[in-house]
């Protein structure tokens, strides 16, 4: 069994090697399936996730989901593989986790898509994930962001996110003084030792747009670990930039010759 | 469709990253395999003071602390490594020397690489515990080089490499690294400086030769050793039973059964045909031992050294049901290892295998099996199991002396030989030792640690850690009870005495009311408060008043020590409270669990000073019932600290008339109703034997012993302080009702009363009922002979030792049914009156503040159930420890203040078995097994005894037509002296039986 959180204190560098400061590599694709009105693959360390987006379509008949009728609804699902996690698991149609995180995403881009544009109609945004290390719903938001813009679907900006987490510390000079050392894009590992939260930020500010935490954390940490979040969200909002600006020259190009 | 696989070798950051892959297969045994990530990067420093490059990117946390280089500039060298040198030990140098690197004497500058510690903490989690406080320490200059993530010595594994090889290779590229970085650093400093030698201490020979082709500096960690100072202490202090352990593979040779896999034990013990428990050792046969496991009502019993299968007292262990036809009742008879196999050569067994069992041995267990069968004896016969696997083992270091007849002691050369280590406790087997100062080591008390136990020796391996001092002088003793009973009492470290006020003694109560320290807090200076502890009290908890109010009812408070101020959450103070758990009361000394300067003095409510409290304060009618109670934190001044005789004097004398004196006097009469009302509800009185050691003032020689008298003043302390905690314990039960810290104790299952209620009723023809505690209480009432007014004292002296023991719990474990006191017949208790000497009243404290919304509860630890259960887990293992080691430090000091003598005293018999009994002696509170050998007669030979064991009665033939009659609770008259064993050099008690 390899080491865990607690060695932190020794090194400052974290159970795969990293700063406290420091992403996981992040690689994106854009317009992965041509099927799609708008699909993208993106990979933070070793969670993986396909997201394709189909729509604005009409609206299907029985179709759940809030539908109304002066702007498009946003319907999202998520299936987790079988083979994604440590131990094969299948996940029912009703699992609670897989739910929540299908409302943090509608919800988080039923405000920022003009869906006002689209009435009476669905937008579908179905995300696969193949393999999990942590920061998933993170990772689910980034690849979403990715297949809307591939399907042009006007938005406002970005809905760019990360995760951060909290090693508790302590100061050598003032024992009473509690340190805390936030961690930024955390791994599955960490995720299970740590409380951590999921922070989405809207655009190139500070603008928050999603905030989930499930882990028990004193509220004196949550700031830090709040602006390590945010600014983690920055570094991810420039990675994915540069993956649209590439594909968009890419189009322009083809658009030329 | 376009193919979302991409090659490694286009992204520029592929060189960085790699990936550990491995298996692992978890408790349901299945088999998993995880992938994890790895960035490998270049900005790891080396830590040495002589490198300049690596300083320049020191990593720093998010707060903007860098970590300081540790390794020394100039380290210490040996004749071999002139220049000085780093140490780097590979993972079998720290299995088989961690002893040696905990020295001050030595082992300065050691870089510990990731790799090892990692193998470190798979193989032995407490080495690794022991390894990071090393780290820790300031003084010794230990790193942690993460080499696993340094790009130039990073690793991979190759295919068909075993883990070990890739490990070994590891550690050999880190050597080297380190070596050439060395160089560079002191090269590019341009100064002219040595080069530190940077050594590999390895115990694999394949290891070595790889690393002398490599040109690596490496020793064995023997070799290392010899070349220092003292080496012949040190090279003892090696593991050597890791070592070249290959030659006796022959089956024939092989003693011990082998033990069956790992997951074999764990399908047997779903599939019910295994069972797992703690394996215990009867004090008063080494043979025997018993597992408690869940399916069997009474405990399986292991007979014999075959089937308790190197299994040692307080293992995890997993045992199979013997057969039905080989069931045994438990042994009547008193087994000591040392008497049976004395003067064994520890040398012999090196030489050829032989038996599990020596001759005598098998006969002891023989005759036992034969009486069981003849006799139709009241039990029926007891489950019996032997050990098929050890699941955890729980070895600590043992304190014990070496058996001088063991070792040829006549050779004068300096030459390794064995010897045999006898443990002070009696339910450990003797550990043989391979030792280069056997002579040196005769006659004092040596602490060890058992190291292995293989399937070939009779005996477990252990090597020597230090001597204690002489055999017999008070510190050795004192300090080998301390470490006997796990009891932490080293001086508090500079962290945790940095968390004191700074004022230290000075300090003192704020005297602006505006002060922070007095937010929330209630003035209770005017009150007439004292204190009432024993003689020479110093860390004085609690004071109580009591004043009359005009409604004809009292008003009563109890006052404690505001030590959660002092002491605050998770800091390193609150840490090693938390480890200690309790204050230590030996005879001669006390082990704080706080710092002196908060235990008797911040803290300490002593008279005419203002101190900070935490108040709970009743209206209690006359009858002392409860109208009102209110908790708050205070401020008081103590107007007397009395002892229990001055409060008693002051209480009696008629001509105090003053309102100090009033109070107490109303404190008594209330408590006395207290005392009925709880009487009344089923409590029990219960009697331990308590002795106190008089000693002489000067040298502290103990002269005397007396037994501890009670006083009404005792009562009335006790009663408030019983109120007081479950009042408290209510309330921080209603505020948190999932995590309060609470205590309890079960009631004892009936089978526990079921050997001392059949005594009673053959011997005597009285009956324990034991439905519950009130029936208990009152049947024990009854248990009087009127000719002997001390026999009720011993029944509940034997009905104490049937009951459970007291526990903390976390609330949230168990139902409200199950938070009964038993012993106190309350439906509720807490401990909150001593927050001074017990962490679980710091935590009650905390946990009252809270709920009187104070203070905030902090998160980290005290929200969470499952860290509360680890505190709790730990405070009562230390409590119980604490009360061992605090008996066996009076049991000492009798001892020793018997030294010399020789009394006659009156005794009872308290267990009868067939070549022998236990007399109890009030008077010195002391059990003495009397031995049917040593009742004979002018060295004859061992007198016959005639055993009847249900009527409890042994018959002796003294010969002669001469005979004796032993009976249970029979009266007899012993001579005490104190005899000094010539095998185990050891003084002990000696109780005879006269005339």
């Amino acid at each position: 069994m390899p080491l865990d959180t607690s060695i932190y204190a020794l090194s400052h560098l974290r159970l795969d090697g990293r700063r406290w400061n420091e992403l996981r590599r992040i690689h994106a694709q854009i317009s992965t399936q041509a099927a799609a009105d708008g699909s993208s693959y993106l990979e933070m360390g070793n969670t993986k996730v396909i997201c394709t987006v189909s729509g604005p379509a009409e609206v299907r008949r029985g179709a759940a989901g809030g539908v109304q009728d002066e702007k498009a609804g946003i319907i999202v699902e998520v299936g987790i593989a079988g083979f994604s996690g440590i131990e094969r698991k299948k996940r029912g149609r009703g699992d609670k986790r897989i739910a929540e995180m299908q409302a943090t995403i509608s919800s988080a881009f039923s405000s920022t898509l003009f869906t006002h544009l689209y009435p009476r109609s669905t937008i579908t945004i179905t995300i696969s994930i193949l393999s999990q290390d942590g920061s998933l719903l993170a990772a689910c938001l980034n690849a979403a962001t990715l297949a809307l813009i591939d399907a042009g679907i006007p938005m406002s900006d970005y809905i760019v996110s990360c995760t951060s987490g909290a090693i508790p510390s302590y100061s050598r000079t003032d024992p009473d003084k509690e340190l805390v050392d936030p961690l930024l894009d955390l791994n599955g590992q960490e995720e299970l030792e740590l409380p951590w939260l999921t922070v989405g930020t809207l655009g190139a500010g500070e603008r928050i747009s999603v905030c989930v935490m499930e882990t028990k954390v004193r509220v004196e940490r949550l700031e830090s670990m709040l602006a390590v979040g945010v600014d983690g969200c920055k570094q991810v909002r420039e990675i994915l930039d540069a993956v649209v600006r590439r594909r968009g020259k890419r189009v322009l190009e083809s658009v030329v010759r | 469709m376009t193919s979302l696989k991409r090659s490694l070798a286009t992204d520029p950051h592929a060189s960085n990253i790699s990936s550990k892959v491995f298996v692992r297969s978890t408790k349901s045994g299945k088999v998993q395999k995880i992938v994890r990530e790895l960035y490998l990067r270049q900005d790891i420093p080396c830590s040495s003071k002589l490198c300049s490059a690596c300083l320049a990117n020191v990593p720093a946390d998010a707060n903007g602390n860098e970590t300081l280089f540790v390794l020394s500039e100039k380290p210490a060298g040996t004749k071999a490594f002139p220049t000085g040198h780093y140490l780097v030990p590979d993972t079998n140098a720290l299995l088989n020397g961690m002893d040696l690197f905990e020295q001050s004497s030595g082992f300065y500058d050691v870089i510990i690489l990731q790799t090892v510690l990692e193998e470190l903490r798979n193989r032995s989690l407490p080495l690794y515990n022991r390894l990071l406080g090393l780290t820790k320490s300031e003084y010794k200059h230990y790193y942690v080089f993460f080499n696993d993530f340094r790009l130039e010595t990073y690793v991979v594994r190759e295919k068909n490499e075993t883990i070990n090889d890739r490990n070994d290779r590891a550690v050999r590229k880190a050597v080297s690294w380190y070596q050439e970085h060395l160089q560079q650093a002191v090269k590019s400093s341009g100064r002219s400086k040595n080069v530190p030698a940077v050594v590999m201490l390895s115990d694999d020979r394949a290891n070595l030769q790889k690393a002398n082709a490599d040109r690596i500096n490496a020793c064995p960690l023997a070799e290392y050793v010899s070349g220092l100072d003292d080496a012949d202490r040190l090279l003892d202090m090696i593991n050597t039973s890791r070592q070249g352990h290959e030659a006796r593979t022959n089956v024939s040779e092989q003693i011990y059964p082998e033990y069956i896999t790992l997951s074999k034990m764990m399908t047997g013990i779903r599939a019910g045909t295994l069972h797992q428990g703690v394996f215990s050792v009867s004090p008063y046969n080494y043979l025997e031992g018993s597992v408690h496991v869940p399916a069997f009502e009474k405990s399986l019993l292991i007979l014999g050294r075959e089937s308790s299968n190197r299994a040692v007292s307080g293992d995890i262990v997993v045992v199979e049901v013997l057969p039905k036809p080989q069931w045994k009742t438990p042994s009547t008879k008193i087994v000591e290892e040392e008497t049976l196999n004395k003067d064994e050569n520890a040398d012999v067994e090196e030489g050829e295998g032989e038996a599990v069992v020596t001759e005598q041995e098998r006969r002891a267990l023989q005759e036992q099996v034969k009486k069981t069968h003849g006799s139709n004896v009241e039990g029926r016969p007891q489950p019996t199991a032997r050990i098929v696997g050890v699941i955890k083992r729980n070895w600590r270091q043992y304190v014990g002396h070496v058996d001088g007849s063991s070792s040829s002691m006549s050779q004068k050369n300096r030459r390794q030989q064995t010897v045999f280590l006898i443990p002070m406790d009696k339910r450990i087997p003797k550990i043989r030792l391979h030792t280069r100062q056997a002579e040196e080591l005769l006659g004092k008390r040596v602490l060890v640690t058992i190291d292995s136990w293989d399937r070939d020796s009779r005996y477990p391996v252990g090597h020597f850690v230090r001597t204690l001092g002489e055999v017999e002088s008070k510190g050795a003793e004192t300090e080998a009870l301390l470490l006997e009973y796990d009891v932490q009492y080293r001086p508090f470290a500079k962290g945790v005495l940095d968390c004191l006020p700074r004022e230290g003694h000075d300090w003192k109560v704020p005297a602006s009311l505006y002060d922070p320290g007095w937010r929330d807090r209630r003035d209770l200076r005017d009150l007439l408060i004292c204190s009432i502890d024993p003689v020479g009290c110093q860390d004085i908890d609690d004071a109580l008043h009591a004043r009359p109010l005009p409604n004809g009812n009292f008003e009563v408070g109890v006052h404690i020590a505001d030590v959660s101020h002092f002491v605050r959450p998770n800091n390193a103070m609150d840490a090693e409270a938390s480890i200690r758990g309790t204050t230590v009361y030996l005879v001669d000394k006390r082990i704080d669990m706080l710092p002196t300067l908060l235990g008797t003095d911040l803290c300490s409510l002593k008279p005419y000073v203002e101190r900070y409290a935490f108040s709970t304060i009743w209206e209690l009618t006359p009858d002392a019932d409860i109208v009102s109670s209110t908790f708050t934190k205070s401020v008081i001044r103590s107007r007397e600290a009395f002892s229990y005789e001055q409060a008693q004097l002051r209480i009696d004398d008629p001509s105090q008339t003053d309102p100090l004196t009033q109070g107490m006097r109303a404190l008594l009469s209330l408590s006395r109703k207290l005392h009925q009302k709880r009487m009344d509800a089923g409590a029990l009185n219960l009697a331990s034997p308590e002795v106190r050691v008089q000693s002489e003032s000067e040298t502290s020689d103990p002269i005397d012993v007396k037994t501890k008298e009670l006083l009404a003043t005792n009562s009335l302390v006790e009663e408030f302080m019983l109120l007081a905690n479950i009042s408290v314990a209510r309330k921080i039960h209603t505020a948190f009702p999932q995590t309060a810290l609470l205590r309890r104790h079960t009631a004892p299952p009936a089978t526990n009363f079921e050997a001392l209620a059949t005594q009673l009723s053959v011997k005597r023809g009285l009956t324990l009922r034991t439905e519950s505690s009130a029936a208990l209480a009152s049947s024990l009432d009854t248990c009087i002979d009127a000719r002997e007014p001390f026999f009720n004292t011993l029944v509940r002296i034997l009905a104490t030792r049937c009951m459970m023991s007291a526990e903390y719990f976390c609330s949230g474990t168990h139902a409200y049914a199950d938070f009964r006191h038993y012993g106190l017949a309350s439906d509720i208790y807490t401990h909150f009156t001593s927050p001074i000497r017990r962490y679980a009243d710091l935590v009650a404290h905390r946990q009252l503040a809270a709920a009187i919304n104070y203070s905030p509860l902090d998160a980290g630890s005290l929200q969470s159930k499952s860290r509360l259960e680890s505190v709790c887990k730990n405070i009562n293992v230390r409590h119980r420890n604490a009360q061992l080691a605090g008996r066996a430090s009076v049991e000492f000091y009798v001892g020793q203040a018997l030294k010399g003598r020789v009394t006659e005293e009156e005794g009872f018999v308290m267990k009868v078995f067939e070549n022998g009994c236990v007399v109890f002696v009030p008077r010195f509170g002391i059990e003495g097994l009397v031995r049917l050998r040593e009742m004979r007669v002018d060295g004859g030979l061992e007198p016959e005894g005639e055993f009847d064991a249900e009527e409890y009665v042994l018959n002796v033939n003294l010969g002669g037509g001469k005979g004796r009659r032993i009976e249970l609770f029979g009266k007899v008259r012993v001579r005490i002296r104190d005899e000094k064993d010539e095998g185990t050099g050891k003084r002990k008690v000696r109780v005879e039986l006269v005339g």
